[in-house]
């Protein structure tokens, strides 16, 4: 198993790579650019636009710019030294062969994400500052989708045809078909604006002399969570039912029964376990959702997560934060997908890693 | 929309409050009538909270560049004031007054005396003269150095006198002197700190009426009253700006008293009306929607002039170059029915550039294209474009621009996700295409559109300029000096050496009085009107929702909050 994962994580290594070349390329000939964006007023000419593409290294031909960011080291040709040195470390000129080379710093290779050109702070505290929010969120959203989804999807099972499984099935199909942004904006006019018991949105009360408040979190987290939860609730249920349905009409099971094994025995040694199997692989990514933020519910409740500090950097073209968010991301994923395999392991005795 | 950022243009004359003391405690205590006669002083305390769409970026204002950063940071001094009413130059803030050369070209300015930082050091000129360096400065990645392209020289005279020399005559320089001024004794004399400083994401000091209290990104920033504001301590204990991105649920915090004020779309205004508890502010505001017509081949850009000056012929776009079919677009589109079922009312018909707020620059006798169906296709017939094989859409049978058979097809584009703007496209489409033209309508990323845009290569777009200011000069959008594909606002081509003379007297008028500058934009007006390089679709109408639970509130078109120090909560 401990070979396997360091086998897993060593293979992360060129895929990450290979993102970062793909995605970097794709963020630069996108059209539209960070200096465009930010200087999108009359009043600024063209010099200083292209002063500050100087400045920031985008004049340059997308393969350098990929090497600066992926090294910290910037190549120029010829001897611009005196040119370069205001925003490097190290400055040197190798004449023969014609091109300048300075050490800007950073880099991923140096486990640097660089700074965000919009806020000028580092991408991974940008990153960290709004982890909790989405976390908390995540976490919440995560429990309430098991916690609901896994016993509707086995009592529509269990009670299979019956006015309670017809109903757990059009919940199910209308928590899936229903928009969360309307589901969103419906709660938020019902529950805060007309009845007036809970709060439109955000992560806390907010005044000058705020408090922590676990009631007062709880409170902010209901309406998001609900409708967050919905989707995921209605797709486990499905899941989980269809999953159930299927183990149940196992010979194995009929044996099981025939050889007189209680009732509870057979839920949940042989029903239970055999239908978590596709869970494993819907957790692992779940887990990364927890994470990764959830962009329309978190601008719908003015919810500070991951999701919108994504969204408004790629609106903004701010390309290291774009780029922190998709390492980040792409390393997530390759986690949630680790951690699914080795819940299918522990779950499914069968599967050996 | 216009932002709520007016609150940095702090005008007006101090309150001076006087609170009377706690007699109502004294139960016992008869009170004299005419002591009770005297008014209360403005209720103390209370937070006011604004409503956001977007989080700032950065609390430096050398080194923001959106709107959202400037509303977050009312702590910086600034040199002049502008009166929220009329938008004129006012000696309201550092400046307490100025002398100009003969030639315009040197100004100085005496600073206002006994005005410090809430750390105690004074504000001076060695604080303009730090800020406006530290902008020019290499080590400063910053898109405001277009502020001191035209500034030769700042010298301190003296703590409070300080003296810019400009380059070049410019009637609008000193809006580039217009930047908030940081507390030079806390950074490095040679500016080496301003890019990473600790104080770009929480200042310690302010010289205005907030200080920097806390910021959670993408949540709110909360600032207390700094009750050592020159202008007088504000009322309230503070205020925060709370980032809501969703409307309707900035809409529905207002409604449920989260927030105090937001700026209000068109279809906000009947909810916001019928509520008891809530204001709306109207405002002609400083922008206009239009439609741009790009009159070069956006499949071969072309800058405008040459390195030494020259106009450079353009090679010109075979439908939107010939101008009787600019005209025939003009008379095509049903103003009245766009402002009122697109901008449901919130809106005026534009005969062109220069804004009615800009009063003493605005021609208000050109009127506006008439919509008039008969007029547009009479031109576009004329125009050799016919329909002639009774298709619907017309072709070039004998036009000026275009090879006999072109048809009379064109793309429109505008940014996604601006529901107005891509209403107001398919209603374009749908009255071009009635009188034969063939519309092409798609609403694309903001970003893309931009890249498209400033690179030349679309052919029709929508779009809208804010915050154009109180200065009648846009010689960005006209000038041949500034189509320079891939970064010049004159993004549509527009060509023509009167213009260009206009727009340059306009600018260098010995003394800049406005009766002299004035003819200079009233010609251009008329050229722009009549050679109808922009559709004008509407002038812009702005409107500010806000509790009444607070009193004093006094807004202007160029700035809402101008007086906040001396609100106060009604109970």
């Amino acid at each position: 198993m401990t070979r396997y994962i360091i086998r897993r994580l060593l293979q992360a290594i060129p895929t990450l790579l290979g993102i970062s070349l793909l995605g970097f390329t794709l963020i630069k000939v996108a059209p539209g650019d960070y200096v465009l964006m930010s200087t999108f007023d009359p009043s600024i000419t063209a010099e200083v636009r292209d002063e500050l593409r100087q400045q920031l290294g985008h004049d340059q031909p997308i393969p350098i710019q990929y090497v600066e960011w992926l090294t910290g080291v910037s190549l120029r040709g010829g001897d611009v030294v005196d040119a370069m040195a205001p925003m490097s470390k190290n400055c040197h000129s190798f004449g023969s062969l014609g091109f300048t080379f300075c050490d800007r710093g950073g880099g991923l290779l140096r486990w640097d994400l660089g700074y965000s050109l919009a806020t000028k702070e580092p991408v991974w505290d940008m990153l960290r500052s709004r982890m909790p929010a989405s976390f908390e969120l995540g976490v919440v959203v995560l429990v309430l989708t098991f916690l609901f989804g896994v016993p509707l999807g086995f009592l529509g099972a269990l009670f299979r045809g019956s006015a309670k499984d017809q109903g757990i099935r059009l919940l199910s199909v209308a928590g899936q078909a229903v928009p969360n942004f309307w589901m969103g904006l419906i709660c938020i006019f019902v529950f805060s604006v007309l009845l007036g018991w809970l709060p439109v949105g955000g992560r806390m009360t907010i005044s000058l002399d705020m408090k922590f408040s676990l009631v007062d979190r709880i409170r902010h987290l209901i309406l998001p969570s609900f409708v967050l939860s919905l989707g995921g609730v209605a797709f486990l249920t499905k899941l989980v039912r269809t999953q159930v349905l299927e183990v149940i009409a196992q010979d194995y099971l009929r044996t099981a029964r025939a050889k007189g094994l209680g009732s509870l025995a057979l839920w949940t040694r042989h029903v239970l376990r055999n239908a978590m199997l596709p869970l494993a692989t819907v957790l692992g990514p779940a887990i990364v959702g927890v994470i990764s933020g959830a962009l329309v519910i978190e601008t719908i409740f003015a919810w500070p997560g991951v999701g919108r500090l994504t969204w408004f950097s790629a609106l903004q073209r701010d390309y290291p934060m774009i780029m922190g968010a998709v390492m980040f991301y792409s390393a997530l994923t390759i986690l949630g997908y680790l951690i699914s395999d080795i819940l299918y392991a522990a779950i499914d005795p069968r599967i050996r890693l | 929309m216009k932002r709520l950022a007016w609150r940095r243009l702090l005008a007006g004359a101090t309150l001076v409050v006087l609170v009377l003391p706690l007699l109502a405690a004294c139960t016992t205590v008869a009170v004299p009538t005419e002591m009770a006669a005297v008014p209360a002083g403005p209720v103390q305390g209370g937070t006011w909270t604004e409503a956001s769409s977007a989080d700032g970026t950065i609390l430096n204002p050398i080194l923001a560049s959106d709107a959202a950063s400037f509303d977050m940071m009312p702590y910086f001094p600034g040199l002049l004031g502008t009166n929220p009413k009329t938008g004129a130059v006012e000696a309201t803030e550092m400046a307490e007054s100025w002398t100009v050369s003969e030639d315009s070209l040197v100004w100085t300015f005496n600073l206002r005396p006994g005005v410090t930082w809430s750390d105690g050091e004074a504000v001076d000129a060695h604080d303009f003269k730090f800020t406006y360096n530290a902008i020019a400065s290499e080590l400063v990645e910053t898109p405001r150095k277009a502020n001191v392209a035209g500034i030769e020289s700042i010298e301190v005279i003296d703590d409070l006198t300080v003296r810019v020399t400009f380059t070049d005559l410019k009637c609008d320089g000193l809006l580039d002197l217009g930047l908030g001024w940081l507390p030079s004794h806390l950074y490095a004399e040679d500016f080496s700190d301003i890019m990473d400083s600790p104080l770009n994401t929480a200042p310690t000091v302010t010289a205005e009426a907030f200080g920097f209290k806390e910021w959670q990104r993408d949540n709110f920033i909360a600032m207390e009253s700094n009750d050592g504001f020159w202008k007088g301590a504000p009322n309230m204990d503070g205020q925060i700006i709370r980032v809501i991105p969703e409307a309707s649920s900035r809409l529905a915090s207002l409604e449920k008293g989260e927030i105090d004020v937001m700026g209000l779309e068109p279809t906000q205004l009947t909810r916001v009306g019928l509520n008891p508890d809530l204001n709306i502010f109207k405002f002609k505001d400083d922008g206009y929607s239009y439609i741009g017509l790009n009159q070069a081949n956006p499949a071969n850009p072309l800058p405008g002039q040459d390195e030494d000056g020259n106009l450079v012929e353009q090679d010109p776009h075979p439908i939107l170059s010939d101008k009787m079919v600019r005209k025939a677009m003009a008379h095509s589109l049903d103003y009245e029915a766009i402002i009122n079922k697109v901008y449901l009312g919130q809106g005026y018909k534009l005969a062109s550039n220069v804004l009615p707020a800009v009063g003493w620059a605005h021609d208000a006798s050109i009127e506006p294209y008439a919509y008039d169906l008969e007029a547009a296709a009479a031109l576009l017939n004329e125009a050799g474009w016919t329909d002639s094989d009774g298709d619907g859409v017309r072709e070039c049978n004998g036009c000026a621009t275009a090879e006999a058979g072109v048809t009379l097809s064109l793309n429109l584009k505008t940014n996604a996700g601006n529901s107005t703007r891509e209403e107001l496209g398919v209603l374009v489409q749908d009255q071009l295409n009635s009188i034969g033209f063939d519309i092409e309508f798609e609403a694309i990323e903001f970003g893309t559109l931009v890249g498209e845009l400033l690179g030349q290569t679309y052919e029709m777009v929508i779009i809208g300029w804010t915050g154009l200011g109180t200065d009648p000069n846009d010689d960005s959008f006209w000038h041949s000096k500034f189509d320079t594909p891939g970064s010049g606002f004159n993004f549509v081509s527009y060509q023509n050496p009167r213009v260009d003379e206009l727009l340059e007297l306009g600018l260098e008028t010995p003394g800049c009085a406005a009766e002299d500058r004035a003819p200079y934009y009233y010609e251009i007006q008329q050229i722009i009107h009549d050679e109808i390089p922009y559709l004008f679709v509407t002038g812009s109408i702005g409107n500010v929702g806000y509790s009444n639970r607070w009193e004093g509130i006094d807004p202007g078109t160029w700035s809402f909050s101008w007086n906040i120090h001396e609100w106060a909560l009604t109970e």
